[in-house]
């Protein structure tokens, strides 16, 4: 263990990711509500979900502790003061058709994930991803709950009211379709677009053709997400038969690079899983990713019990480095930061600058002005402006209903 | 759902935005000066005013920055509003014969094709005569040319362009190589073309010069008069067009069975003459003599008109089945053209304009009525006929008066050129559609047409020196 992550935010929050949290503090879990994770503000707004109910966290140097109405997060050789993020009022509320809103959506910092249909039929093949423990709620054919469009518009409408998050991240699981599941979510978006003056980002499965890329854009999308999660061709096609399979590590590339090209810069992102292969590897992926204008994104795995994926061993010591090389990458490849930012879930390129010893902060005004209310209106009226700009023609169907 | 999504660099894309407005702004700026910049001698504050709208729109109907029709209804508002004509004159001349004219024949002819009436004609004559590749080819060439004697060559050309596509299809023809492929498409434009201006009705260019010649000097041409006037040049571009034709796209197929063969299944398919087919085209060939017979006496819109009603107390057509035929864009764009022409006669802009440009020059009548007309046949390549009209005849009209040439003739050198573009699809519908075929190219049509081009103007020059005075018209008032 190393005393200095303590003073680093970036260090702190990927070694808490990694290791995990104990909590002792009855005041403290009655805030953990129970959930697998508990999201703390650390120093420098560097937000962080802490896994603090696996198994795994009980062995962690890391605890929280509470003094009064502060709390500190110590390792035995020192502590620092956090803040632990409220939970939001919303979740309390329930929709006009009675479903809680927290079943719904569920706040990440920057992100407000919604996920219309948690369905993902990988799971009804048998080719779901090893590590999913239910990676944003997606289950398998026994869950065919869908909420309405007016579910989700009512939703987003509280999100919004009490602003937790500005951006709103719909996603879907795997659906035998060859436009990756944005026919599914277009009446979503262009519904939340059409009310609310807020941006949209969509993870979805690669769509067959490129087509289908040049709608999520149009329709509304400001961000897309293929997660590829793993770059490693044979532990891809071991770890996620059904992607490997079924759209092919290829088109996962292609389709990244054609969305590069259709939407802004620091808009397109990947998932590349850290823990599921080996950090060369990972940083190949980065590298890859990078030249083709994708902003990698690098979860931690999260051992769950019988899913033990996770290489062995895997330290702060070891990954620092992957996220440092992802700074780098970011940077030289000149992608927009701005986007990608202020996640509990993951560590964003942003968060690990202060690891990079070369790194500067000048671009701490343009940051602090985009998390300001009129910086995040400006983001999304550049987004339209650019959206009205780049589109050309519309047409076809538009609303389904669901 | 089909989508495009433009790719170049950002900057690009707002230079290109930014181009539009900025033009609009560099537009109203320069307006604005030759508004309010001191009036040159010689000329009235009202007459500076229809100078500058003149300009305005001479600029708008050149570029297309708007629909014709809008500059059209900018005229309109622009006249009355700087004080240039009253704006009860201003709206008044709306109502000019050469509107309802053109009004009346879009109808007639939206109730002949809606009638089918036409359709069953062009397939007939094609199947009569078109029993070679020769006399097919002379069949579509000389029917579109006759359609466009009694409808509007556009109408023509759309009317008949599935028609030729199938022919080409059911002979086997490869789009951009069959020389006979192309044959078809360039006899179907050019025919269409070289009938639109043997009458009035062929693209309703004619009842707008005319529209503006009656409001600046009280004169007319009459719908006979006309046809007779030109019917020598439209024998000569026939048999020359054919020529040129054949000479540049050598016939490359040996028999047209297949085509026969389709013709005759879509004849089959037509059925029985219907009633509503007899009488469409009893009214249409009574509105015909009719114009020819009372048009000066009654005027050619009242017949129009008239027939109209006809057509619509017997039930023959319903208004919803016209309504799509009807081209109110270039109805209104007609209107602001003869009111921007009154102004500029009726504020004396049209007469210092001339002596402006002119200065002393005095150059002999067939000289000016040889120059307007290249002018014309030139501007119309580039642009569409109707705004060569609108911007050219105002001040050519007013140019005959200073230098005792009669307007009528004017309007001809004006009128008729204009719509004989054979190169470019920019200015010419009929060329548009057959270019839409992909059996021709623009580079073939630029290589075939100028050579048109000249053997148009020059033969147009050469009717109106020789074969005018024959008939009683004259260079000189």
């Amino acid at each position: 263990m190393k005393k200095d992550y303590l003073q680093n935010p970036g260090a702190l929050k990927i070694d808490l990711m990694l290791r995990g949290i104990r909590i002792e503090d009855a005041v403290v879990k009655a805030w953990a509500c129970g959930s697998s994770g508990i999201d703390i503000l650390l120093p420098n707004n560097t937000l962080v979900n802490i896994p603090c109910a696996e198994k795994f966290t009980s062995a962690s140097p890391y605890l929280i502790r509470r003094d009064g109405d502060s709390y500190f997060i110590s390792d035995q050789t020192g502590e620092v003061k956090v803040d632990l993020v409220p939970r939001p009022e919303f979740y309390n509320r329930k929709t006009s058709t009675g479903i809680r809103f927290s079943d719904i959506a569920a706040s990440h910092g920057s992100y407000t994930v919604i996920t219309p249909s948690p369905r993902c039929d990988f799971f009804n093949r048998s080719i779901e991803c090893k590590y999913c423990a239910g990676n944003f709620d997606v289950k398998g054919a026994n869950n065919d709950t869908v909420y309405t469009v007016d579910e989700v518009l009512e939703t987003v409408g509280a999100v919004l009211k009490e602003k937790p998050s500005g951006i709103i991240y719909l996603s879907i699981g795997f659906s035998d379709s060859d436009d990756g599941g944005i026919g599914f979510l277009r009446p979503y978006i262009q519904a939340i677009k059409k009310t609310y003056n807020c941006l949209v980002a969509v993870e979805a499965l690669p769509p067959k053709s490129n087509d289908h890329i040049d709608e999520t854009y149009a329709i509304g999308a400001d961000s897309v997400l293929y997660n590829i999660e793993i770059f490693d061709p044979e532990l891809f096609e071991i770890i996620c038969p059904g992607r490997a399979s079924l759209v092919g590590r290829k088109r996962y590339m292609d389709a990244l690079a054609y969305a590069a090209k259709v939407f802004p810069s620091g808009t397109v992102a990947s998932h590349l899983i850290v823990g599921l292969e080996p950090p060369g590897s990972t940083c190949m992926g980065i590298d890859f990713l990078t030249s083709i204008g994708v902003v990698p994104v690098l979860p931690i795995y999260r051992p769950t019990s019988g899913k033990a994926l996770r290489i062995e061993p895997l330290t702060a010591e070891i990954i620092i480095p992957v996220y440092k090389h992802l700074y780098k990458a970011v940077t030289k490849n000149r992608i927009n930061l701005n986007w990608v930012k202020d996640l509990s879930m993951v560590t964003t390129p942003m968060e690990v600058r202060g690891l990079v010893d070369d790194a500067s902060g000048g671009n701490s005004l343009i940051e602090s002005f985009y998390r300001s209310a009129i910086g995040q209106k400006t983001a999304w009226t550049l987004s339209t402006l650019r959206r009205k700009l780049r589109v050309k023609g519309r047409g076809g169907p538009s609303d389904n209903e669901h | 759902m089909s989508v495009e999504i433009d790719r170049r660099p950002m900057w690009l894309i707002v230079a290109s935005w930014a181009v539009r407005p900025a033009l609009f702004i560099i537009l109203a700026v320069i307006f604005g000066y030759l508004v309010t910049m001191p009036v040159p001698d010689g000329l009235s504050v009202a007459g500076q005013r229809a100078v500058a709208v003149f300009l305005l729109c001479l600029v708008l109907w050149v570029t297309n920055l708007v629909p014709l029709a809008v500059t059209g209804i900018l005229a309109i508002v622009l006249v009355p509003a700087f004080d240039v004509l009253p704006y009860k004159v201003t709206y008044s001349l709306f109502g000019n014969e050469a509107v309802f004219f053109i009004l009346g024949a879009f109808i007639l002819a939206g109730a002949v094709m809606h009638s089918g009436i036409s359709n069953r004609v062009a397939l007939n004559i094609m199947d009569r005569f078109g029993s070679s590749p020769s006399k097919l080819l002379v069949a579509i060439f000389l029917l579109s040319a006759g359609l466009s004697f009694v409808m509007s060559e556009h109408a023509v050309a759309a009317m008949l362009f599935p028609i030729v596509l199938e022919i080409s299809k059911s002979l086997g023809l490869k789009p951009g190589k069959s020389n006979y492929g192309k044959l078809l498409f360039f006899a179907l434009a050019w025919g269409c073309v070289i009938g639109g201006v043997a009458t009035f009705l062929g693209g309703a260019r004619v009842p707008l010069a005319v529209g503006i010649l009656q409001e600046t000097t009280g004169q007319s041409i009459g719908f006979f008069e006309y046809s007779l006037a030109v019917f020598p040049l439209v024998a000569v571009l026939l048999v020359s067009g054919y020529f040129i034709l054949t000479r540049f796209f050598p016939i490359d197929i040996a028999g047209v069975d297949g085509a026969i063969g389709m013709l005759d299944k879509r004849i089959k398919g037509l059925g029985k003459v219907s009633f509503n087919e007899y009488a469409v085209g009893s009214v249409l060939i009574l509105t015909i003599i009719a114009w020819m017979t009372l048009g000066e006496k009654t005027g050619l819109a009242t017949v129009a008109l008239g027939s109209v009603v006809v057509l619509f107390v017997f039930r023959l057509v319903r208004w919803k089945d016209i309504e799509e035929y009807v081209n109110w864009g270039i109805i209104l764009m007609y209107g602001g053209a003869i009111v921007l022409g009154s102004a500029l006669d009726k504020s004396g802009a049209a007469k210092w304009l001339v002596d402006s440009l002119m200065g002393g020059w005095s150059g002999a009548p067939w000289m000016v009525f040889a120059a307007f007309s290249f002018l014309s046949i030139t501007l119309t390549a580039a642009m569409s006929n109707a705004a060569v009209i609108a911007v050219l005849l105002p001040v050519s009209i007013g140019m005959a008066r200073t230098m005792g040439i009669d307007p009528t003739v004017v309007t001809y050198a004006i009128a008729v050129p204009a719509g004989l573009d054979f190169m470019f699809p920019m200015g010419t519908p009929a060329l548009a559609i057959a270019a839409s075929s992909n059996y021709i190219s623009i580079r073939e049509s630029a290589k075939g047409g100028f050579l048109m081009f000249i053997i148009a103007w020059v033969a147009f020059n050469l009717v109106a020196a020789y074969y005018w005075p024959l008939i009683g018209i004259g260079y000189a008032r």
